[in-house]
């Protein structure tokens, strides 16, 4: 019974998603509605309330258990909950705030300003580190070795060039080299790719709604 | 100095083939920063994509709104948000209705701010109300709502149950602007900005389904993976990378100039390109070199 439930939920949902999307029929319509506006939002709001359980969880051990930085989890568990009780209360509008004042004379601790000051430039200083290790992967790795890497790094080069306004300085008809080359011969192969990615994913998603595949129900493996 | 000696010492490229990495590090340091401090004027040309977005969104019939859908997160901040701020400036300087909403909670933050941006801009200039941008009249900010099916099916029957009430809290029904926006209907394109796969999900839904009109803002990273659905029409345009945004922001500044609006407004894409360009001619630069050491020292070797 606890994996027969489960699978027989996936079999009539997954079945259920399907006939929908093709039978505009009112009633199968509305019925429609009704999972995908309230069923899935209930399920989502669990999912989140599961996803704060968890991390909540996970650093509470790593505390107890004095684990490799564990003082770290201090951080991360004292950030969430002051930006939680921050956005809850504080108002999202810093014009109108909410029951908590997030303003003490000139200092703001609003929600929003958390996020610009705090939020952005730590998730762009981490994405802008790739800059330093792809030149040092180019200069590293990009070899004419063969003749496949040789017409790969022609490519690149061409592309490089002509995403940037000097490829035009160069020659006129650079960029739009560049572009053909995105648009032809990448379309063309891009559309093979995609044809076998979606295939896939219609097999993998056949094989979960008729109980084939069972990996999500936990345990490991397939049957 | 025996040839043994001269054979054992390596030379100027075996030496470059083994440079420490951190060398590499401060010359992209150099070559990002002081263009950045000091750029020097570019002006980029618009590419297809892009013109066919501006076209597209520029001659939308009256009343049809442009929805702006927030996809990525702080981390593509800025390479995306320059996109988002030329397509608000473009939508309010030709009086388009505009919808904004979040598919990433991070996206929130960043839509908040390029609406500020954007509404400041034009409010500090206008005379009249008419002249102004308000919020519930000329555009609504929709906010977040999980999960993302119900968003992209729900939008094409009633875009007020996906979201009741708006990301400051006002019920979506009671806004002015919402008795023309209703569904994806009212929609003269939804312009998805993105730093993943959401476009697609955009097409497999929004489109399929209901026909809604689309166009993408992506990372340059991933603009190959989408011009499959450029050329099928699947999206009307595309803006690939901080190129793409610069090319956009001069389409809108030259059509802010044909109605008066020249007010010097900074554009964050077009000044990044000195910086972007040098960035990519240094890593030219280092391509090259490592091949004709690697080509060297292959020769000594053999």
């Amino acid at each position: 019974m606890q994996r027969k439930l489960p699978l027989t939920i996936v079999l009539l949902t997954g079945i259920f998603g399907a006939v929908a999307f093709f039978v505009p029929h009112g009633a199968i319509r509305s019925v429609d509605s009704v999972f995908r506006n309230d069923v899935q939002r209930i399920i989502a709001a669990f999912s989140l309330v599961l996803g704060v359980g968890s991390i909540v969880q996970h650093h509470l051990i790593k505390i107890q258990r004095k684990a490799t930085f564990w003082q770290y989890s201090w951080i991360t568990l004292i950030g969430l909950l002051l930006t939680a009780i921050i956005g809850v209360f504080g108002g999202i509008d810093p014009n109108r705030p909410g029951i908590l004042p997030t303003h003490i004379g000139s200092f703001s601790f609003h929600i929003q300003t958390i996020y610009s000051n705090m939020m952005v430039p730590l998730a762009a200083t981490m994405f802008s580190l790739l800059a330093f290790f792809m030149s040092s992967a180019a200069y590293r790795a990009f070899r004419a070795r063969n003749l496949e890497a040789t017409l790969l790094l022609a490519a690149a080069f061409i592309l490089m060039l002509g995403a940037v306004p000097l490829g035009r300085t160069i020659h006129r008809e650079l960029p739009a080299f560049a572009e053909w080359i995105l648009a032809v011969p990448n379309t063309a192969s891009k559309r093979g790719i995609l044809f076998g990615v979606e295939l896939g994913v219609f097999a993998t998603s056949l094989k979960i709604v008729l109980g084939i595949e069972r990996g999500w129900l936990g345990g490991g493996g397939g049957k | 100095m025996t040839p043994q000696d001269s054979a054992a010492r390596p030379n100027l490229w075996t030496r470059l083939q083994a440079i420490d990495r951190r060398w590499i590090y401060l010359v992209i340091w150099i070559v990002v920063m002081v263009p950045l401090l000091f750029p020097f004027p570019i002006k980029p040309k618009p590419t297809t994509p892009v013109e066919k977005l501006f076209s597209y969104i520029d001659t939308m019939p009256a009343g049809k709104a442009l929805v702006i859908s927030v996809d990525f997160t702080p981390d593509t901040r800025a390479e995306l948000q320059p996109m988002i701020v030329a397509l608000l400036r473009h939508a309010f300087a030709t009086g388009r209705p505009v919808g904004v909403l979040a598919m990433a909670v991070y996206g929130l933050g960043l839509g908040e701010e390029a609406l500020s941006q954007v509404t400041a801009e034009f409010n500090a200039h206008a005379t009249t109300h008419e002249d102004s941008v308000i919020n519930g009249e000329d555009y609504v900010f929709w906010g977040w709502t999980t999960p993302p099916l119900t968003v992209l099916l729900g939008m094409g029957e009633r875009i007020a149950n996906v979201f009741p009430v708006d990301y400051y809290g006002a019920r979506t029904e009671s806004l002015p602007i919402m008795r023309d926006l209703r569904n994806y209907d009212d929609v003269g394109v939804l312009v998805t900005v993105a730093a993943s796969a959401m476009p697609r999900s955009w097409i497999v839904y929004g489109q399929t389904q209901f026909g809604v009109h689309l166009g993408c803002g992506i990372t340059a990273v991933s603009a190959a993976d989408f011009y499959p659905y450029v050329n099928s029409g699947q999206f009307v345009g595309m803006l690939a990378g901080m190129k793409g945004a610069a090319e956009y922001e001069q389409l809108v500044m030259e059509r802010m100039a044909k109605n008066k609006m020249d007010w010097g407004l900074r554009n964050r894409g077009t000044e990044a390109m000195s910086s972007q360009t040098s960035a990519h001619l240094a890593i030219m630069a280092f391509i090259i070199i490592g091949n004709i050491g690697y080509f060297a020292t292959r020769r000594r070797k053999s």
